[in-house]
C-alpha cells in the first residue's frame, strides 16, 4: 500500500538523519522550558508558572515537528530535487501519498513532544499525559504536517516555505494558549486566537495535564481543519496545473 | 499506443505546446527533436502527469490518462532531463523506494536491483549516496531506477546527457535492445546521432509544434544524401546533393577546400533550424 511506502520512506531518511532530528527538536523547547519557567520563576493560576508552560511547549513542539518535517522535505523533493516526480508518475495513488505524509508529519511530532516530556520528567511536576493527551498531540501534528503539503505545494521557491513559518507558525508558537492564557486578551484576538488548531491542542493537552474536565469540542475543531488542510492538499496534487 | 489529440499547454500566455497531435505505436522507438524551448520537455511532462495539459488529451492503449489512472502510469516509466531523485538517499534506497512506488514484492526488488546495478557496472557503488555520484552515474542510476518496474512504455527526456561516450554507447546498446523487446519508447535528445541511430520515426518540434514525422531516412534523402563542407578562411558551408555526381561537381568548381560526405540527421536539423531562424 502506498501510505506505507511513504512511511518507510520517511522512517529512512529519520533514520539517517536521527541526532540531527533529534538535537533540532530539543534546542527551542528546552530553551523556553529554561528561559521562562526554570530562569523567570514565577506563579500562574496559583501553580508554577513551569506547570503553565511544560503543556504549551510540548503541543507547540508537535506543531513545529510536524510542519517542518513536511513542508520544508517536501518542498525540496518537488523544487530542488525534483523527487516528487517519481511519486507523481508512479502507480501509487496520490491520496494515499497524501495521507502518508501526513501520517508521517504526526509521528515525528509526537516524537519530538515525547522528547521534551522526557526531559521534564525528573522536574516531577505532577502533571497527567494519557491517551487522550497523545492523541491530541498526534491530531494536532497532522493538521499541521497537513499544512506542511499545502505549503510545500504552495511555494515557488525554497524561501516560501520558512516565509510561511515567520507569518503564521512563529506568531501562533507565541499566541496560542502556549505561554500565557489569552483570556485577560480583547475578546476579539482572544476568539481569533482560540479557534486556531494550537489554542486546541493547549488548551485540551493543559486541561488533561491539570486533571481537569475538558470539552471534545477541540478535537472536532482540529479534525475540521485537517479535513479541510488535506482536501486543499489533494485539490493540488489532482488539480494543480503545474506541479 | 500512444495517442496525442491536440496537445496544448500554455504557460500564462505563452504556448509551450501548441496543439500537437501524433500517434506512437505500440513498440516503436520515437524520436522528438527540436531547439531548446521547442517543446519536447513539456510534451514529455504531460506525458508523465506533471503537467496537466491546456487543451487536448492521452491517450494510452485506447485509455485517456489522467494523473488518477494509475492503472496506466503503471505501465509507464520516465527518465526525466534532471536527476529527480532524493540526494540522501543511496543507489539501494532509490531502488527500493521505486519498487514499493511500483507494489513490486521485496524479493523482486531486490532480485532486479542487483541485475540492473551489475548490467549498469553500478553494484559496487551501491551504499553511496545520490550526492555523492558523477553525472554519469546517476543518469545510469536513474536507467536502472525506470527499468525495474518493467515498464511497457519508456519516457527518455535526453537521457544521455552529461554521459561520456562510452556510456552512451552502453545505453544505446541497452535501449535498442529494450526495443527489440517490443517497449515503446519516445525519446527527446539533443545528439542527432543518437536519434539517426536508434529512431523508427522522429518528429520535428518548432515553438511547440511539430512541423514534420519522418523517419530519419527520409528527411535526410529530402534534403540529400550527400553533403559537401567547403570551407573557407571565416566559415564553412554546406551544400546538399542527391547524387554523388552533382556533389563531385561542385567539389571540382570550388577553390576553398572540401569535404564529401554522408548527409546526417543533424544536417537537416541545423537546416531546418537555420531557416526557422531566417523566418
Amino acid at each position: 500500500m502506498g501510505i506505507i511506502t511513504i512511511l518507510w520512506e520517511k522512517w529512512v531518511e529519520f533514520r539517517r538523519d536521527f541526532y540531527k532530528i533529534t538535537l533540532a527538536a530539543m534546542i527551542a523547547p528546552l530553551m523556553y522550558l529554561l528561559v521562562f519557567g526554570l530562569g523567570i520563576q514565577t506563579m500562574s493560576h496559583g501553580k508554577p508558572y513551569l506547570h503553565y508552560l511544560i503543556p504549551g511547549v510540548i503541543s507547540l513542539t508537535t506543531m513545529n515537528g510536524s510542519f517542518n518535517a513536511i513542508a520544508q522535505n517536501l518542498n525540496v523533493q518537488r523544487l530542488y530535487e525534483k523527487a516528487f516526480d517519481q511519486v507523481m508518475i508512479s502507480p501509487t495513488p496520490l491520496w494515499q501519498f497524501m495521507i502518508g505524509q501526513i501520517i508521517a508529519g504526526s509521528f515525528r511530532g509526537l516524537y519530538a513532544g515525547a522528547i521534551i516530556l522526557l526531559l521534564v520528567f525528573p522536574i516531577h511536576t505532577g502533571l497527567i499525559f494519557n491517551g487522550f493527551s497523545f492523541f491530541v498531540l498526534f491530531l494536532n501534528g497532522a493538521v499541521f504536517s497537513a499544512l506542511g503539503v499545502v505549503v510545500s505545494f504552495l511555494a515557488r521557491n525554497h524561501a516560501d516555505v520558512p516565509r510561511f513559518s515567520n507569518y503564521f507558525i512563529m506568531p501562533m508558537a507565541f499566541l496560542c494558549n502556549t505561554f500565557f492564557s489569552t483570556e485577560n486578551m480583547p475578546k476579539g484576538i482572544r476568539d481569533a486566537i482560540g479557534i486556531l488548531p494550537l489554542s486546541e491542542t493547549s488548551s485540551i493537552v493543559r486541561h488533561i495535564a491539570y486533571g481537569e474536565p475538558w470539552s471534545p469540542t477541540g478535537i472536532f475543531v482540529l479534525f475540521l481543519y485537517l479535513f479541510c488542510l488535506a482536501a486543499i492538499g489533494l485539490w493540488f496534487v489532482y488539480r494543480k496545473q503545474n506541479l | 499506443m500512444i495517442v496525442l489529440k491536440n496537445l496544448t499547454k500554455k504557460f500564462d500566455q505563452f504556448k509551450a505546446v501548441d496543439a500537437v497531435s501524433l500517434t506512437i505505436e505500440t513498440g516503436e522507438f520515437f524520436g522528438l527533436l527540436g531547439l531548446n524551448g521547442a517543446g519536447k520537455t513539456t510534451t514529455i511532462g504531460m506525458l508523465s502527469t506533471l503537467l496537466l495539459p491546456t487543451q487536448g488529451e492521452i491517450f494510452v492503449d485506447g485509455e485517456l490518462l489522467t494523473r488518477k489512472r494509475t492503472d496506466l502510469k503503471r505501465k509507464i516509466s520516465v527518465i526525466t532531463q534532471e536527476y529527480s531523485m532524493r540526494q540522501d538517499m543511496n543507489m539501494n534506497e532509490i531502488m527500493e523506494y521505486q519498487g514499493r512506488l511500483y507494489y513490486m514484492p521485496k524479493k523482486e526488488i531486490r532480485k532486479k536491483t542487483e541485475e540492473l546495478l551489475e548490467f549498469c557496472g553500478l553494484i559496487q557503488d551501491r551504499k553511496k549516496t545520490v550526492r555523492k555520484l558523477s553525472g554519469g552515474m546517476k543518469r545510469k542510476l536513474m536507467v536502472c531506477r525506470a527499468l525495474l518496474t518493467d515498464p511497457e512504455i519508456l519516457l527518455l527526456d535526453e537521457p544521455t546527457a552529461g554521459m561520456d561516450a562510452v556510456s552512451r554507447r552502453q545505453m544505446w546498446n541497452l535501449l535498442r535492445q529494450l526495443n527489440e523487446k517490443k517497449l515503446t519508447i519516445l525519446l527527446t535528445t539533443h545528439y542527432m546521432e543518437e536519434a539517426e541511430s536508434l529512431c523508427a520515426r522522429v518528429a520535428m518540434m518548432s515553438h511547440g509544434k511539430i512541423e514534420e514525422i519522418n523517419t530519419p531516412k527520409n528527411f535526410i534523402d529530402g534534403l540529400g544524401q550527400f553533403a559537401v563542407d567547403e570551407t573557407t578562411e571565416s566559415k564553412t558551408m554546406t551544400h546538399y546533393f542527391h547524387t554523388k555526381e552533382e556533389a563531385l561537381a561542385l567539389a571540382a568548381r570550388t577553390d576553398a577546400s572540401f569535404h564529401l560526405r554522408d548527409t546526417t540527421l543533424e544536417d537537416v536539423f541545423v537546416e531546418r533550424a537555420n531557416k526557422d531562424e531566417g523566418r
